[in-house]
């Protein structure tokens, strides 16, 4: 229950985006969506006198919400549409098409929370939920809400290529090239699939401190899964890409290279030979290696836990954690990235957030309530999976930030260890600290250099451990697409440069 | 809403507007979840919810499509798309809808008693979980203690004249803490969870649990790399049970991507191990009348004393293998397509006490906790994470966590040499403690 897990096999359920808005390059997209997504009163509204109209819904809504007591009350309503394209042994086995939508009332009174959500979104249905929500604030502080008011905000955002107007056979493809480009690597390549999921979120946030902000979220994720097989050895390689972004992306980063870089892993890893096991240094290369610091140190850094009194870093604010070349940032306005959120799910501006300078502690990434109960700024970190379930503290882009090392001198100053390429994915308990990853692209270090593949192995330390005994950091930072699973998911991206950690225990099966 | 009235009717709409075979899955659930920590509620959530699926053929092509509002445009709206995307796939031979075929009831499945419990007595359930999780003093932090509950309904139609519905429950309580020492944290776990209320394992049972768990963790020592005998708890069975069960999933046989893809019939792993889904359990948490395709579920034996003797199938594997669907077709709800999977998982247990194990144990880890992803089914390969108490002499010694243990399927499920005769039958992967006689340790 106090794991969290960020997923890297497979994918359940994941929905994903179409469709840009919002200082486009080349388009500014306004579907109706959300004009019938707010009907209160029982009358789809219009646009512009509709949606003030609308307003004024919300104003009851929250209203009713904070008639028992509390502090504060919320509405987000959302609506999704999600398509996914599956290709599998060259065949187009399955299209998915999903439409999603509903509204959450949300009433925090002191350290409680009351939420409660509906998937018909009327009046009548927000009030209920408003007076379910108002359930834990009996007896609880009063306030006056104020009336909402239209904030805007700027768009890290932009689309060039919106999904609307792409064709569903120009999506086709894009999967038989990644598929074709897979197979012609080498006649071991035995069986790809292509994952195609493209989403487009549209919210909308009332909140009884008077604020009214929406938007809408493009996302797009492409995933190439290839197995290699030559008779012996057997490993199935992975390779992602995604972004908030229009069908572009696939211009930037082609089907083809995305197929080529999962096929090179699965041929490489048939050499792969039994991991060693026990304690000994590790250079992690750069990109999705960022996994490493979203478990060890980006979870333990969610101020839910810290409010709690039980996060590993409760009580550590401006202390010295980590070594000194060791600044850590999460950063939810890098153009376009895939776990960029203009703003967050409680509204709050997105911003760049220095976690640790220099091996400092400088900040914990806050949702509204965290903020409240730990007397923090709120840090735009307010999350969620979706209308049914209410915000928690949550990363974006989550990073080291570079040194001023070589990958190459890293390299060639380790005399033995284990250099990991790519990674399965990992899990931390935020308590203790514990954390684990599990490499798929891995290789021995012998006298500096690269040398033998190795199998996937478990790689387990602690987050203060960790933290203390990474002693390079390279200047190649590059960063990785995950899903972050916390009870709830995220979109996230995960970037290092490449490290060298002292000291991990390594989970080989050869003595 | 009358859902048997609506899919009836949607099944119909989808012929007229151009599929040839159509498929409706209808779920609604309504859930509650109440959390609480030091005392006083924390969370209360509600909700009601549901949605359909449609699945459609046109010209031997799949198409799938879902939405969560039920106005009749939205629905039309959605089987549209599924028709549309059926356009586009790849037809298939293998695509076809199963035919209406009898099923029995499974009793215990739903329990009204769950809803009629008032609020007030569910919070003051995780109150008093909490408070008795609370009373070691060892134990200086609550992570919080839930009570919750969900009731489904759930619809599969097809175009093949089926109509079908069932109907279950389930409630859960669970507790977190933590226990401090200096600078040391550990945390214990612990929840029941039933698909009657009365069913629900005490309060006292419960709390005692979570706290040993956080406390017996105090003052680990870390160990040497070694090989040693690795004793696995019933709770981490998952661990390598998992993988087996994703290695004789049909369609990844058939994808040539399992280990055991070519050991049919064949001895792959200690005769202690006798593997059992059943389906048809009497309140069995993963029971079932029908999978989530309407083929009845079985009761059968996927490992017979170390010898592999059954792949699991939904109807689409099923015909590719050229055999029939054995009823393990699931589905994660109205958005999900059907996959496969089993239901109630029993590694049936052996005639070794735990304490005969721990007694004939020399030198070896007894495996509380793992981290990582379990054997890999593509290629049988195991590594990771693990915390627990190290063994000497057939005597617990002390904790040990930050470990890693690791190995191969082909080297650790013929090593299997004790079973034990604990096991837990309300869980949906039932195991009993059992004993691998040697695997690497990674440690200092």
């Amino acid at each position: 229950m106090d794991k969290t897990d960020f997923s890297g096999g497979s994918i359940p359920r994941r929905r994903f985006l179409e469709l840009g808005l919002k200082s486009g390059i080349a388009v500014a997209v306004t579907p109706p969506l959300l004009t019938h997504m707010v009907s209160c009163g029982g009358h789809a509204a219009g646009l512009g006198r509709g949606l003030d109209a609308d307003k004024e819904c919300l104003d009851r809504v929250i209203a009713k919400a904070l008639e028992n007591g509390g502090e504060f009350a919320d509405v987000y309503i959302e609506h999704r549409h999600s398509r996914q394209i599956i290709m599998e042994e060259s065949a187009f086995r399955s299209g998915l098409y999903g439409i999603s939508q509903g509204a959450g009332v949300r009433v925090i009174s002191g350290d409680k929370t009351g939420y409660a959500y509906t998937e018909e979104i009327t009046e009548e249905n927000l009030m209920r939920a408003a007076q379910i929500a108002s359930y834990v604030a009996r007896n609880g502080k009063m306030v006056d809400p104020v009336p909402v008011k239209t904030v805007n905000r700027k768009s890290f955002v932009t689309v060039k290529m919106p999904l609307d107007v792409i064709a569903d056979s120009e999506r086709i493809e894009i999967m038989e090239r990644a598929n074709q480009a897979a197979l012609d690597y080498d006649q071991r390549i035995r069986m790809a699939k292509i994952d195609y999921n493209d989403q487009v979120r549209s919210r909308v946030i009332a909140n009884s401190e008077g604020l009214y902000i929406r938007d809408e979220l493009p996302l797009l994720f492409f995933i190439t899964e290839v197995m290699s097989d030559d008779g012996r050895n057997r490993h199935m390689a992975r390779e992602r890409i995604s972004e908030h972004s229009g069908f572009e992306l696939f211009e930037k980063d082609t089907p083809e290279s995305v197929a080529e870089r999962a096929a090179r892993e699965a041929i490489a890893m048939l050499e792969a030979e039994d991991a060693p096991a026990g304690t000994m240094d590790v250079v992690m290369e750069n990109g999705f290696g960022g996994v490493l610091i979203h478990e060890a140190v980006g979870h333990p850094l969610e101020a839910d836990n810290i409010a709690r009194g039980i996060g590993a870093f409760t009580g550590k604010m401006g202390k010295k954690v980590a070594t000194d070349v060791f600044t850590m940032v999460d950063d939810g306005t890098i153009p376009n990235y895939r776990g960029t959120i203009n703003f967050d799910d409680e509204g709050t501006q997105a911003q760049r957030n220095v976690l640790i300078e220099k091996g400092v502690l400088k900040g914990y990434m806050t949702d509204i309530l965290s903020a409240k109960q730990l007397d923090l700024t709120r840090t735009g970190n307010g999350r969620r999976e979706s209308f049914r379930h209410f915000p928690i503290p949550r990363m974006t882009n989550t990073f080291i930030e570079p040194g001023k090392d070589t990958p190459e001198d890293i390299l060639a100053d380790t005399p033995s260890g284990i250099y990991v390429q790519s990674l399965s994915g990992g899990s931390v308990n935020p308590v203790t600290g514990i954390f684990n990853f599990t490499c798929r692209e891995a290789y021995l270090i012998e006298n500096g250099r690269k040398t033998t593949p190795v199998k996937g192995a478990t790689l387990v330390g602690s987050c203060m451990g960790v933290i203390s005994n990474i002693d390079a950091v390279a200047n190649d930072l590059a960063f990785g697409p995950g899903i972050c699973c916390k009870g709830q998911m995220a979109e996230v991206t995960a970037g290092q440069p490449t490290v060298r950690i002292r000291g991990m225990n390594v989970g080989g099966s050869r003595s | 809403m009358n859902y048997l009235e609506l899919a009836d009717r949607l099944i119909g709409r989808g012929r007229r507007m151009g599929a040839n075979e159509t498929e409706v899955y209808i779920q609604h659930s309504r859930s509650l979840s109440v959390r609480v920590r030091n005392g006083d509620i924390e969370t209360i959530q509600e909700s009601d919810a549901g949605g359909v699926g449609f699945r459609v053929l046109v010209d031997g092509a799949m198409g799938f499509s879902h939405c969560n509002d039920f106005s009749d445009r939205s629905l039309s709206e959605t089987l549209e798309r599924a028709i549309a995307f059926a356009r586009l796939t790849t037809p298939d031979k293998y695509n076809v809808f199963t035919d209406d075929m009898p099923h029995q009831e499974v009793a215990g499945l739903y329990d009204p008693e769950i809803a009629a419990v008032p609020m007030e007595k569910k919070i003051d359930m995780a109150l008093e979980v909490e408070a008795h999780a609370m009373k070691d003093e060892r134990i200086t932090h609550s992570s919080g203690a839930s009570f919750g509950e969900r009731e489904s309904e759930i619809i599969v139609a097809n175009s093949n004249g089926m109509l079908k519905t069932w109907r279950s429950s389930a409630c859960s309580v669970g507790v977190g803490v933590v226990a401090e020492k200096d600078s040391q944290r550990h945390t214990g776990w612990e929840s029941s969870a039933r698909r009657f209320f009365s069913d629900l394992e005490s309060l006292e049972t419960i709390g005692a649990s979570a706290a040993k768990k956080a406390y017996e963790m105090l003052d680990p020592i870390m160990v040497k790399t070694q090989r040693a005998a690795v004793i696995f708890d019933p709770a981490v069975a998952r661990s390598l049970i998992g993988g087996i069960i994703a290695a004789i999933n049909g369609e990844r046989v058939l994808q040539g991507a399992s280990f055991l893809q070519d050991r049919m019939d064949e001895q792959f792993a200690s005769g202690l191990l006798t593997l059992t889904d059943d389906g048809l359990r009497e309140k069995g948490l993963g029971s079932k009348p029908f999978d989530g395709e309407g083929v009845p579920v079985q009761r059968r034996t996927l490992i017979e004393e170390g010898v592999l003797r059954a792949f699991i199938y939904n109807t689409y594997a099923a015909q590719r293998a050229g055999v029939e669907s054995t009823g393990n077709a699931s589905r994660a709800g109205f958005t999900s397509l059907p996959s496969i999977g089993t239901h109630n998982i029993t590694l049936q247990p052996g005639r070794d006490s735990v304490q005969d194990i721990l007694g004939n144990t020399k030198r070896g880890l007894l495996l509380k906790g793992v981290t990582g992803y379990g054997i890999n089914p593509v290629n049988g390969n195991y590594s990771g994470g693990a915390n627990g108490f190290w063994i000497e002499d057939g005597e617990v010694v002390h904790p040990v966590q930050g470990l890693t243990i690791a190995g191969s399927a082909a080297t650790i499920l013929p090593n299997i040499d004790m079973m034990a005769d604990d096991i837990d039958l309300n869980l949906t992967l039932a195991a009993p403690t059992f004993r691998v006689r040697e695997m690497q340790i990674g440690g200092a």
